[in-house]
Order: C-alpha cells, then sequence, then structure tokens
C-alpha cells in the first residue's frame, strides 16, 4: 500500500544552471534597485511630488519666512450670535442656507453649553487638497487653501473627503438675491458658477489688496477677514502665524488652544480656545 | 459555406425582439428627458446634498466597471496565461467590458457639475489624486478595449469593399496579447484604486481601511467573468445558437465560485477586524448609527452576503446545481446584484455617517437620509437602457462569436 502510494508521488527535479542561477539573481537585485530608484530615488517621477505635497515644503509652511495666515476662536467668548455668517454672507455673496462659516451649539463633557464656530481650517496638509484630480484647489505658499473655480469640474471628492465639513457645492445657477446685502456688509467678490465647489477663502481679497497697498492682515480692518471685523466679542483674531507681533500670535503664546482632529494630521491654521468646562454635575 | 454563418437565424422583426427593442427604447427616452433636466437644471434636480454628494450615480459607475472586468480577465486568461481554449469568449466578455466602461463614462459626465471640463483631468495633472488615476485609467483603458475590438469591427460585410481597415485591423490582432497585458496591469490598478478612492480618506471612519481596495478588485475579477458567461448562455437561448462551448462556461462558473469565496473570506475578515476584534469608538458608533437608522444590517447580511455571495457560490460550485445552465445564469444574476448592493452599501454608507470634528460632547447630526429621487432614477434607467441596447445591437450584427468558427475544423 505505503509502496503504491509512493510510486504515485510526482517526482520534482529542478535543473538550474550556474547560468540560470545569475540571471536570476540578477534579475532580483535590478528590480530592488529599480524599484528603489522609481519609487524614492533620483528617477522617480513623484520625489518632487512627495517634497511638494506630502511632507508639506512646496505647498506647506511657506520656506522663505513669508507669511502663514492663521486664525484662533476663542470658544469661551462666542455667544452664538452668528455675525460671523452674516457678515460673511454679505461680503463674499454666500448662499443663504449654505453659510461657508457655521455657528453650533455645543456642550462641554460637564454639560457646560458653549457655541462652537467654524470656518474653513486651511489646513496645510489638507485632504481636499490631495484628492482634487485636476488640481482645482491648493494650498498657497500663505497658507491658505484657495478654489480655482475656473478649473473644478465639480466631481465633489474634496467634499468628500474634507474631515470639518467645510466646502459647498453650488448645485444650481444662482438667482437669489442675498438677504444680507447691504445691511451687513457689500459683497466684494463674484457669485460661484453652477456645478463648482467653493468654500471659505479667509477674505483672500482683502489680503491680497491689504498687502498690496501696505496693510496689515489683522491688525487693518480692510486686510482682514470680515467674520474677524464683526465678531463684537472679539472671539475671532486673525494675523501671520510666523510673525511673533502678530495679534493671533499673541493669542497663540498666552493662552492654552488646540486644533480640530489632530490625529487626522491635517495641520489646520485654526486654533481654538476651549470654553470653560463648568463643574461636575 | 461561409455565407450561412452570416445569414443566420436571428429573431430578427418578431413581435418580441421589437417589443424589447420599444421596451429598451422608453428606458432610453426616459433616460433623455431626466438627463436634460440634470444638464438645464444643474444637479439641484437630484436629491445629492452637501452632506452626501454621491449617489445612485457613483454606485452605477463603480458596479458598472466592475461588472466589465470579465474583458481583462478573460483576456488574461487567453493572453497571459495561454489558456487558448478560453479565446471563444473573449470578445464577447470584451464587448461587455466595452459597454460597461461607456456606461459609467457617461453616468460620471451626467454626475460632475462641470461637464463641459470632463477633459479637465487629462490636461490638469494631480498625480496624487486617486481620482485622477482612475479618471486617466479609465479612458486609457476604454482605449484598449476599442483597439482590441476594432477587428472585430472590421470584419463586418460592410467593410469587405475596403482593403485598409482590414489591414490595419489584422495588424491591430497581431498586438492583442500586448495590449491585453496593458490592459490587464491598467485595469488591476484602478479596480483597486475605485476602493481607494473610499478606503485612503482617514476622515471617514468606515471607509478608512486597507481592505477597500482589495475587496474591491477581488469583487470584480470574481464575478466580472460571471457576467461573460451569463451574457453568453442568454445569448444562446435567445439565438438558439450555441455561442460558446458549455464546458468552458462550467470552467468559468466555477473559476467565479472560487473567486467569491475568496472575496467572502477577505469580506468576513475585514468584517471580524473593524467590528469586533480591533473596533475603534468611531467605526463602533459609526456602525452603531448604520444599524440604528439605516437598513445597513440588512443590505450587507442579505444583499451582499447571502444573495451575492452564498448562493451563487452554491449554484457555481455544487455539480449538481452546476449541470443546470439556468443555475448557472440566476447565480451570475444574484452576484451582479451582490456587487450592486455593495458598491451602494459603500458609497451611501459612509457619507450618510456624520463626521465628528466638534471638540463638544454632542453628536454633530443625525444621519443623513438618502433617497435618490425620480431624476436619478431616471438617468439610471436611461444609461441600464444604452448598455442593454449596445449589447442587442452588438450581437444582432457583430461577429462576436466567430472566431469560435475560424479555431473549429470544419
Amino acid at each position: 500500500m505505503s509502496k503504491k502510494r509512493a510510486a504515485k508521488k510526482t517526482k520534482v527535479t529542478v535543473r538550474l544552471t550556474r547560468r540560470d542561477f545569475l540571471v536570476m539573481a540578477g534579475t532580483a537585485a535590478g528590480s530592488v534597485i529599480a524599484a528603489q530608484a522609481l519609487t524614492t530615488g533620483p528617477l522617480s517621477p513623484f520625489a518632487e511630488l512627495r517634497q511638494g505635497q506630502l511632507t508639506g515644503e512646496i505647498l506647506g509652511e511657506a520656506p522663505s519666512g513669508g507669511p502663514h495666515w492663521g486664525m484662533s476662536i476663542d470658544l469661551g467668548r462666542c455667544i452664538g450670535c452668528e455675525y460671523c455668517i452674516r457678515a460673511c454672507n454679505a461680503v463674499n455673496d454666500v448662499k443663504a442656507d449654505a453659510p461657508w462659516n457655521i455657528v453650533v451649539r455645543e456642550r462641554t463633557e460637564n454639560g457646560r453649553a458653549f457655541f462652537f464656530s467654524r470656518p474653513c481650517l486651511h489646513c496645510q496638509h489638507a485632504p481636499c487638497v490631495e484628492v482634487c484630480p485636476v488640481e482645482a484647489t491648493f494650498v498657497r505658499p500663505d497658507g491658505l487653501v484657495v478654489m480655482d473655480y475656473d478649473r473644478c469640474i465639480g466631481c465633489r471628492y474634496c467634499e468628500v473627503a474634507c474631515p470639518y465639513d467645510a466646502r459647498r457645492f453650488n448645485w444650481e445657477a444662482r438667482s437669489d438675491e442675498n438677504p444680507y446685502v447691504p445691511t451687513w456688509g457689500i459683497s466684494e467678490v463674484e457669485r460661484r458658477p453652477r456645478g463648482v465647489v467653493e468654500k471659505c477663502t479667509f477674505c483672500i481679497h482683502r489680503i491680497d489688496s491689504g498687502l498690496a497697498q501696505g496693510l496689515t492682515p489683522g491688525v487693518d480692518l480692510e486686510a482682514t477677514p470680515a467674520c474677524v471685523n464683526i465678531c463684537p466679542v472679539g472671539a475671532r483674531v486673525f494675523g501671520d502665524l510666523n510673525d511673533s507681533a502678530s495679534p493671533v500670535s499673541h493669542v497663540l503664546a498666552s493662552r492654552p488652544t488646540f486644533r480640530l482632529r489632530p490625529d487626522l494630521g491635517t495641520e489646520p491654521s485654526v486654533y481654538y480656545i476651549p470654553p470653560d468646562e463648568g463643574t461636575q454635575s | 459555406m461561409t455565407t450561412l454563418t452570416l445569414s443566420r437565424r436571428f429573431p430578427w422583426l418578431t413581435p418580441g425582439f421589437l417589443a424589447w427593442i420599444a421596451f429598451l427604447a422608453v428606458l432610453i427616452l426616459i433616460g433623455l428627458v431626466a438627463a436634460a433636466e440634470v444638464l438645464l437644471k444643474g444637479l439641484e434636480v437630484t436629491n445629492l446634498t452637501d452632506a452626501v454628494p454621491w449617489g445612485l450615480w457613483i454606485t452605477i459607475d463603480l458596479s458598472a466597471i466592475a461588472l466589465g472586468a470579465g474583458a481583462f480577465t478573460l483576456s488574461a486568461v487567453v493572453y497571459l496565461f495561454g489558456l487558448k481554449r478560453f479565446r471563444s469568449i473573449v470578445r464577447l466578455a470584451v464587448f461587455i467590458g466595452f459597454i460597461g466602461y461607456t456606461t459609467a463614462l457617461l453616468t460620471l459626465v451626467m454626475d460632475i457639475g462641470r461637464p463641459d471640463r470632463f477633459w479637465h483631468p487629462w490636461v490638469y495633472w494631480n498625480v496624487h489624486s486617486v481620482l485622477w488615476e482612475i479618471t486617466m485609467a479609465i479612458t486609457i483603458y476604454t482605449a484598449i478595449l476599442v483597439i482590441e475590438f476594432a477587428p472585430v469591427i472590421a470584419e463586418l460585410r460592410w467593410f469587405a469593399r475596403y482593403s485598409v481597415p482590414r489591414r490595419i485591423a489584422h495588424s491591430i490582432h497581431r498586438a492583442t496579447p500586448v495590449m491585453a497585458v496593458t490592459g490587464m496591469l491598467i485595469s488591476l490598478i484602478h479596480q483597486s484604486s475605485l476602493g481607494a478612492t473610499y478606503g485612503i480618506l482617514r476622515s471617514r471612519p468606515i471607509w478608512f481601511k486597507p481592505s477597500m481596495p482589495i475587496m474591491f478588485v477581488i469583487s470584480a475579477i470574481a464575478v466580472g467573468p460571471a457576467v461573460a458567461m451569463a451574457a453568453s448562455y442568454v445569448v444562446e437561448w435567445v439565438t438558439g445558437r450555441r455561442a460558446v462551448p458549455h464546458d468552458i462556461l462550467n470552467t468559468i462558473a466555477r473559476f467565479s465560485g472560487f473567486g467569491l469565496l475568496l472575496y467572502a473570506y477577505i469580506k468576513l475578515w475585514d468584517l471580524a477586524a473593524v467590528s469586533y476584534y480591533g473596533r475603534s469608538p468611531a467605526t463602533s458608533q459609526a456602525l452603531f448609527l448604520l444599524n440604528q437608522q439605516t437598513p445597513y444590517g440588512f443590505g450587507f447580511w442579505v444583499g451582499e452576503m447571502i444573495l451575492g455571495i452564498v448562493i451563487p457560490v452554491i449554484l457555481f460550485l455544487v455539480p449538481r446545481f452546476r449541470r443546470n445552465p439556468f443555475n448557472l445564469v440566476l447565480g451570475a444574476g444574484l452576484a451582479m446584484l451582490g456587487v450592486v448592493f455593495n458598491r451602494w452599501n459603500v458609497t451611501v454608507s459612509g457619507l450618510v455617517v456624520p463626521l465628528a470634528y466638534s471638540p463638544g460632547t454632542l453628536v454633530q447630526a443625525q444621519p443623513q437620509p438618502y433617497v435618490p429621487n425620480l431624476v436619478e432614477w431616471g438617468v439610471a434607467m436611461g444609461v441600464v437602457g444604452y448598455a442593454l441596447l449596445a449589447f442587442t445591437l452588438g450581437v444582432r450584427f457583430l461577429p462576436l462569436f466567430s472566431e469560435r468558427r475560424k479555431a473549429e475544423p470544419s
């Protein structure tokens, strides 16, 4: 019986000449070198990209010590008046039912109520920028995450990818009258066309034209985002994070702050001052 | 004798066939009306929102591409692994793949906000975007399918008058193995990348996992060939001609059965790892919300696992059932349904779970409901009508099965 079984077994013979062996070893070594060169080495088409997009050296913090615009929001101060939403809607001509800013009622761990507000966080490693198939959205050297409305194809992948729900899509061509104009401000930018995604810009038009006039964003009102200017309790502070004399740097130096979902590694430019926890009930 | 094969009997101009064409025409008409509505008024006419920006149409894209995977799988089997006896079904599989990919592209053009800028990904590259890579891969692969299929078109009697197309087609034909290999590489990449579209988004707890691309590509490889197999049987039933030898179709069914088993294995391990052994608070909460507010569990267990995997596996692998072609077609149909269920479940479930980023303790919002509306269903009917009409006309007018006759000693 066992003899029979043994006879049934297929005999496997490997005939390997020295030449075969050398060819195989050479191929393996060559593949390793080629893989290394093509993925991380000098031949890699992704080398520049890695530096640019993944480590943030090009798209992230400005390398030459230029400005990096940022904001701080004091959650303990916010009274939930929603003036920031109104001023933003007026200045940026945002659709009333899809605001760029949001303000919601929240509750701390101990049950104390506070108001949570959120513009776009202008992440330095922004998921929306990474996923856009046409580079219609990008991080500027000064830290702003901006949209190119002329390039966007409206696939809405950035909306899906944004961890903070900061993006809004233009579902239809707009013909509505802005109810916040002129009470809360005058529209300073064009309406976005149908079929593209839009988002908070930190009032980029004010920053750019303000700098051209020699103004300081965060200090001079004409160069500062509308939501910061209108806040009646000064909960929002704006400025250059790289400049230790800017208002926002003063806040960051003197108060404890945190950022939203730091675990995601998005490096937002918006810092929050935590609210009073309240007493355990 | 060659004229005999060309003047085959096809149920042409019979009441049944005309009724079928009329039915498809109605579907396409509905689709055209819905598409006009979308193009004129914008995506406002759909039920999509900023919270759930992707829905039924993305499900159709993903499903159509997955179901077209028979083209690359069977091409690879014939041209890469050298199993020449499967050659008789390759043309049909490539044709179905072509229909699947064009269906997906058609739906995508409807789905993007600016259809006039559909060409932007080719000009403005963001190589770090998985969606860019998918767009490039899908368009290149569609082109490969067209080229692979060109010899079939050139075989039409209409081209007999001209020698140039025939000669071009002949040289293309000789390059088919190269294209099959290229196509297979591109397909493997983008079939996985479609899953990666979701799998890389670290802010979405039930999407963010490395198993996503693998589950997508394996389900596509398993079900794609079964679609070609079922189509071949259906064509045989309707035309009364045996198109592809039954032993080949049986082998494909067995292949699909084993593929589905592998898919089920990875799926169950994924489930165990994500929701039992290594669950994070975010995924636990997301799954809890989904099960509480939506028929997520039902869709997963009944739609994906039982209908989409268990029953097809039994029909494909148990010899007693496999002997009956009807069971194979039924199994393929259910497996297709399972893929559609899966793509729907993945897309919509991931989006209806609200994002958690607020520093407070309140949950940001309730799950965002999403049910496609009439316009979305209308466009869906239109593209399905297009796919079925293209298939019907292809079977009627194109020499999809002639390679078998050439190979056969007559």
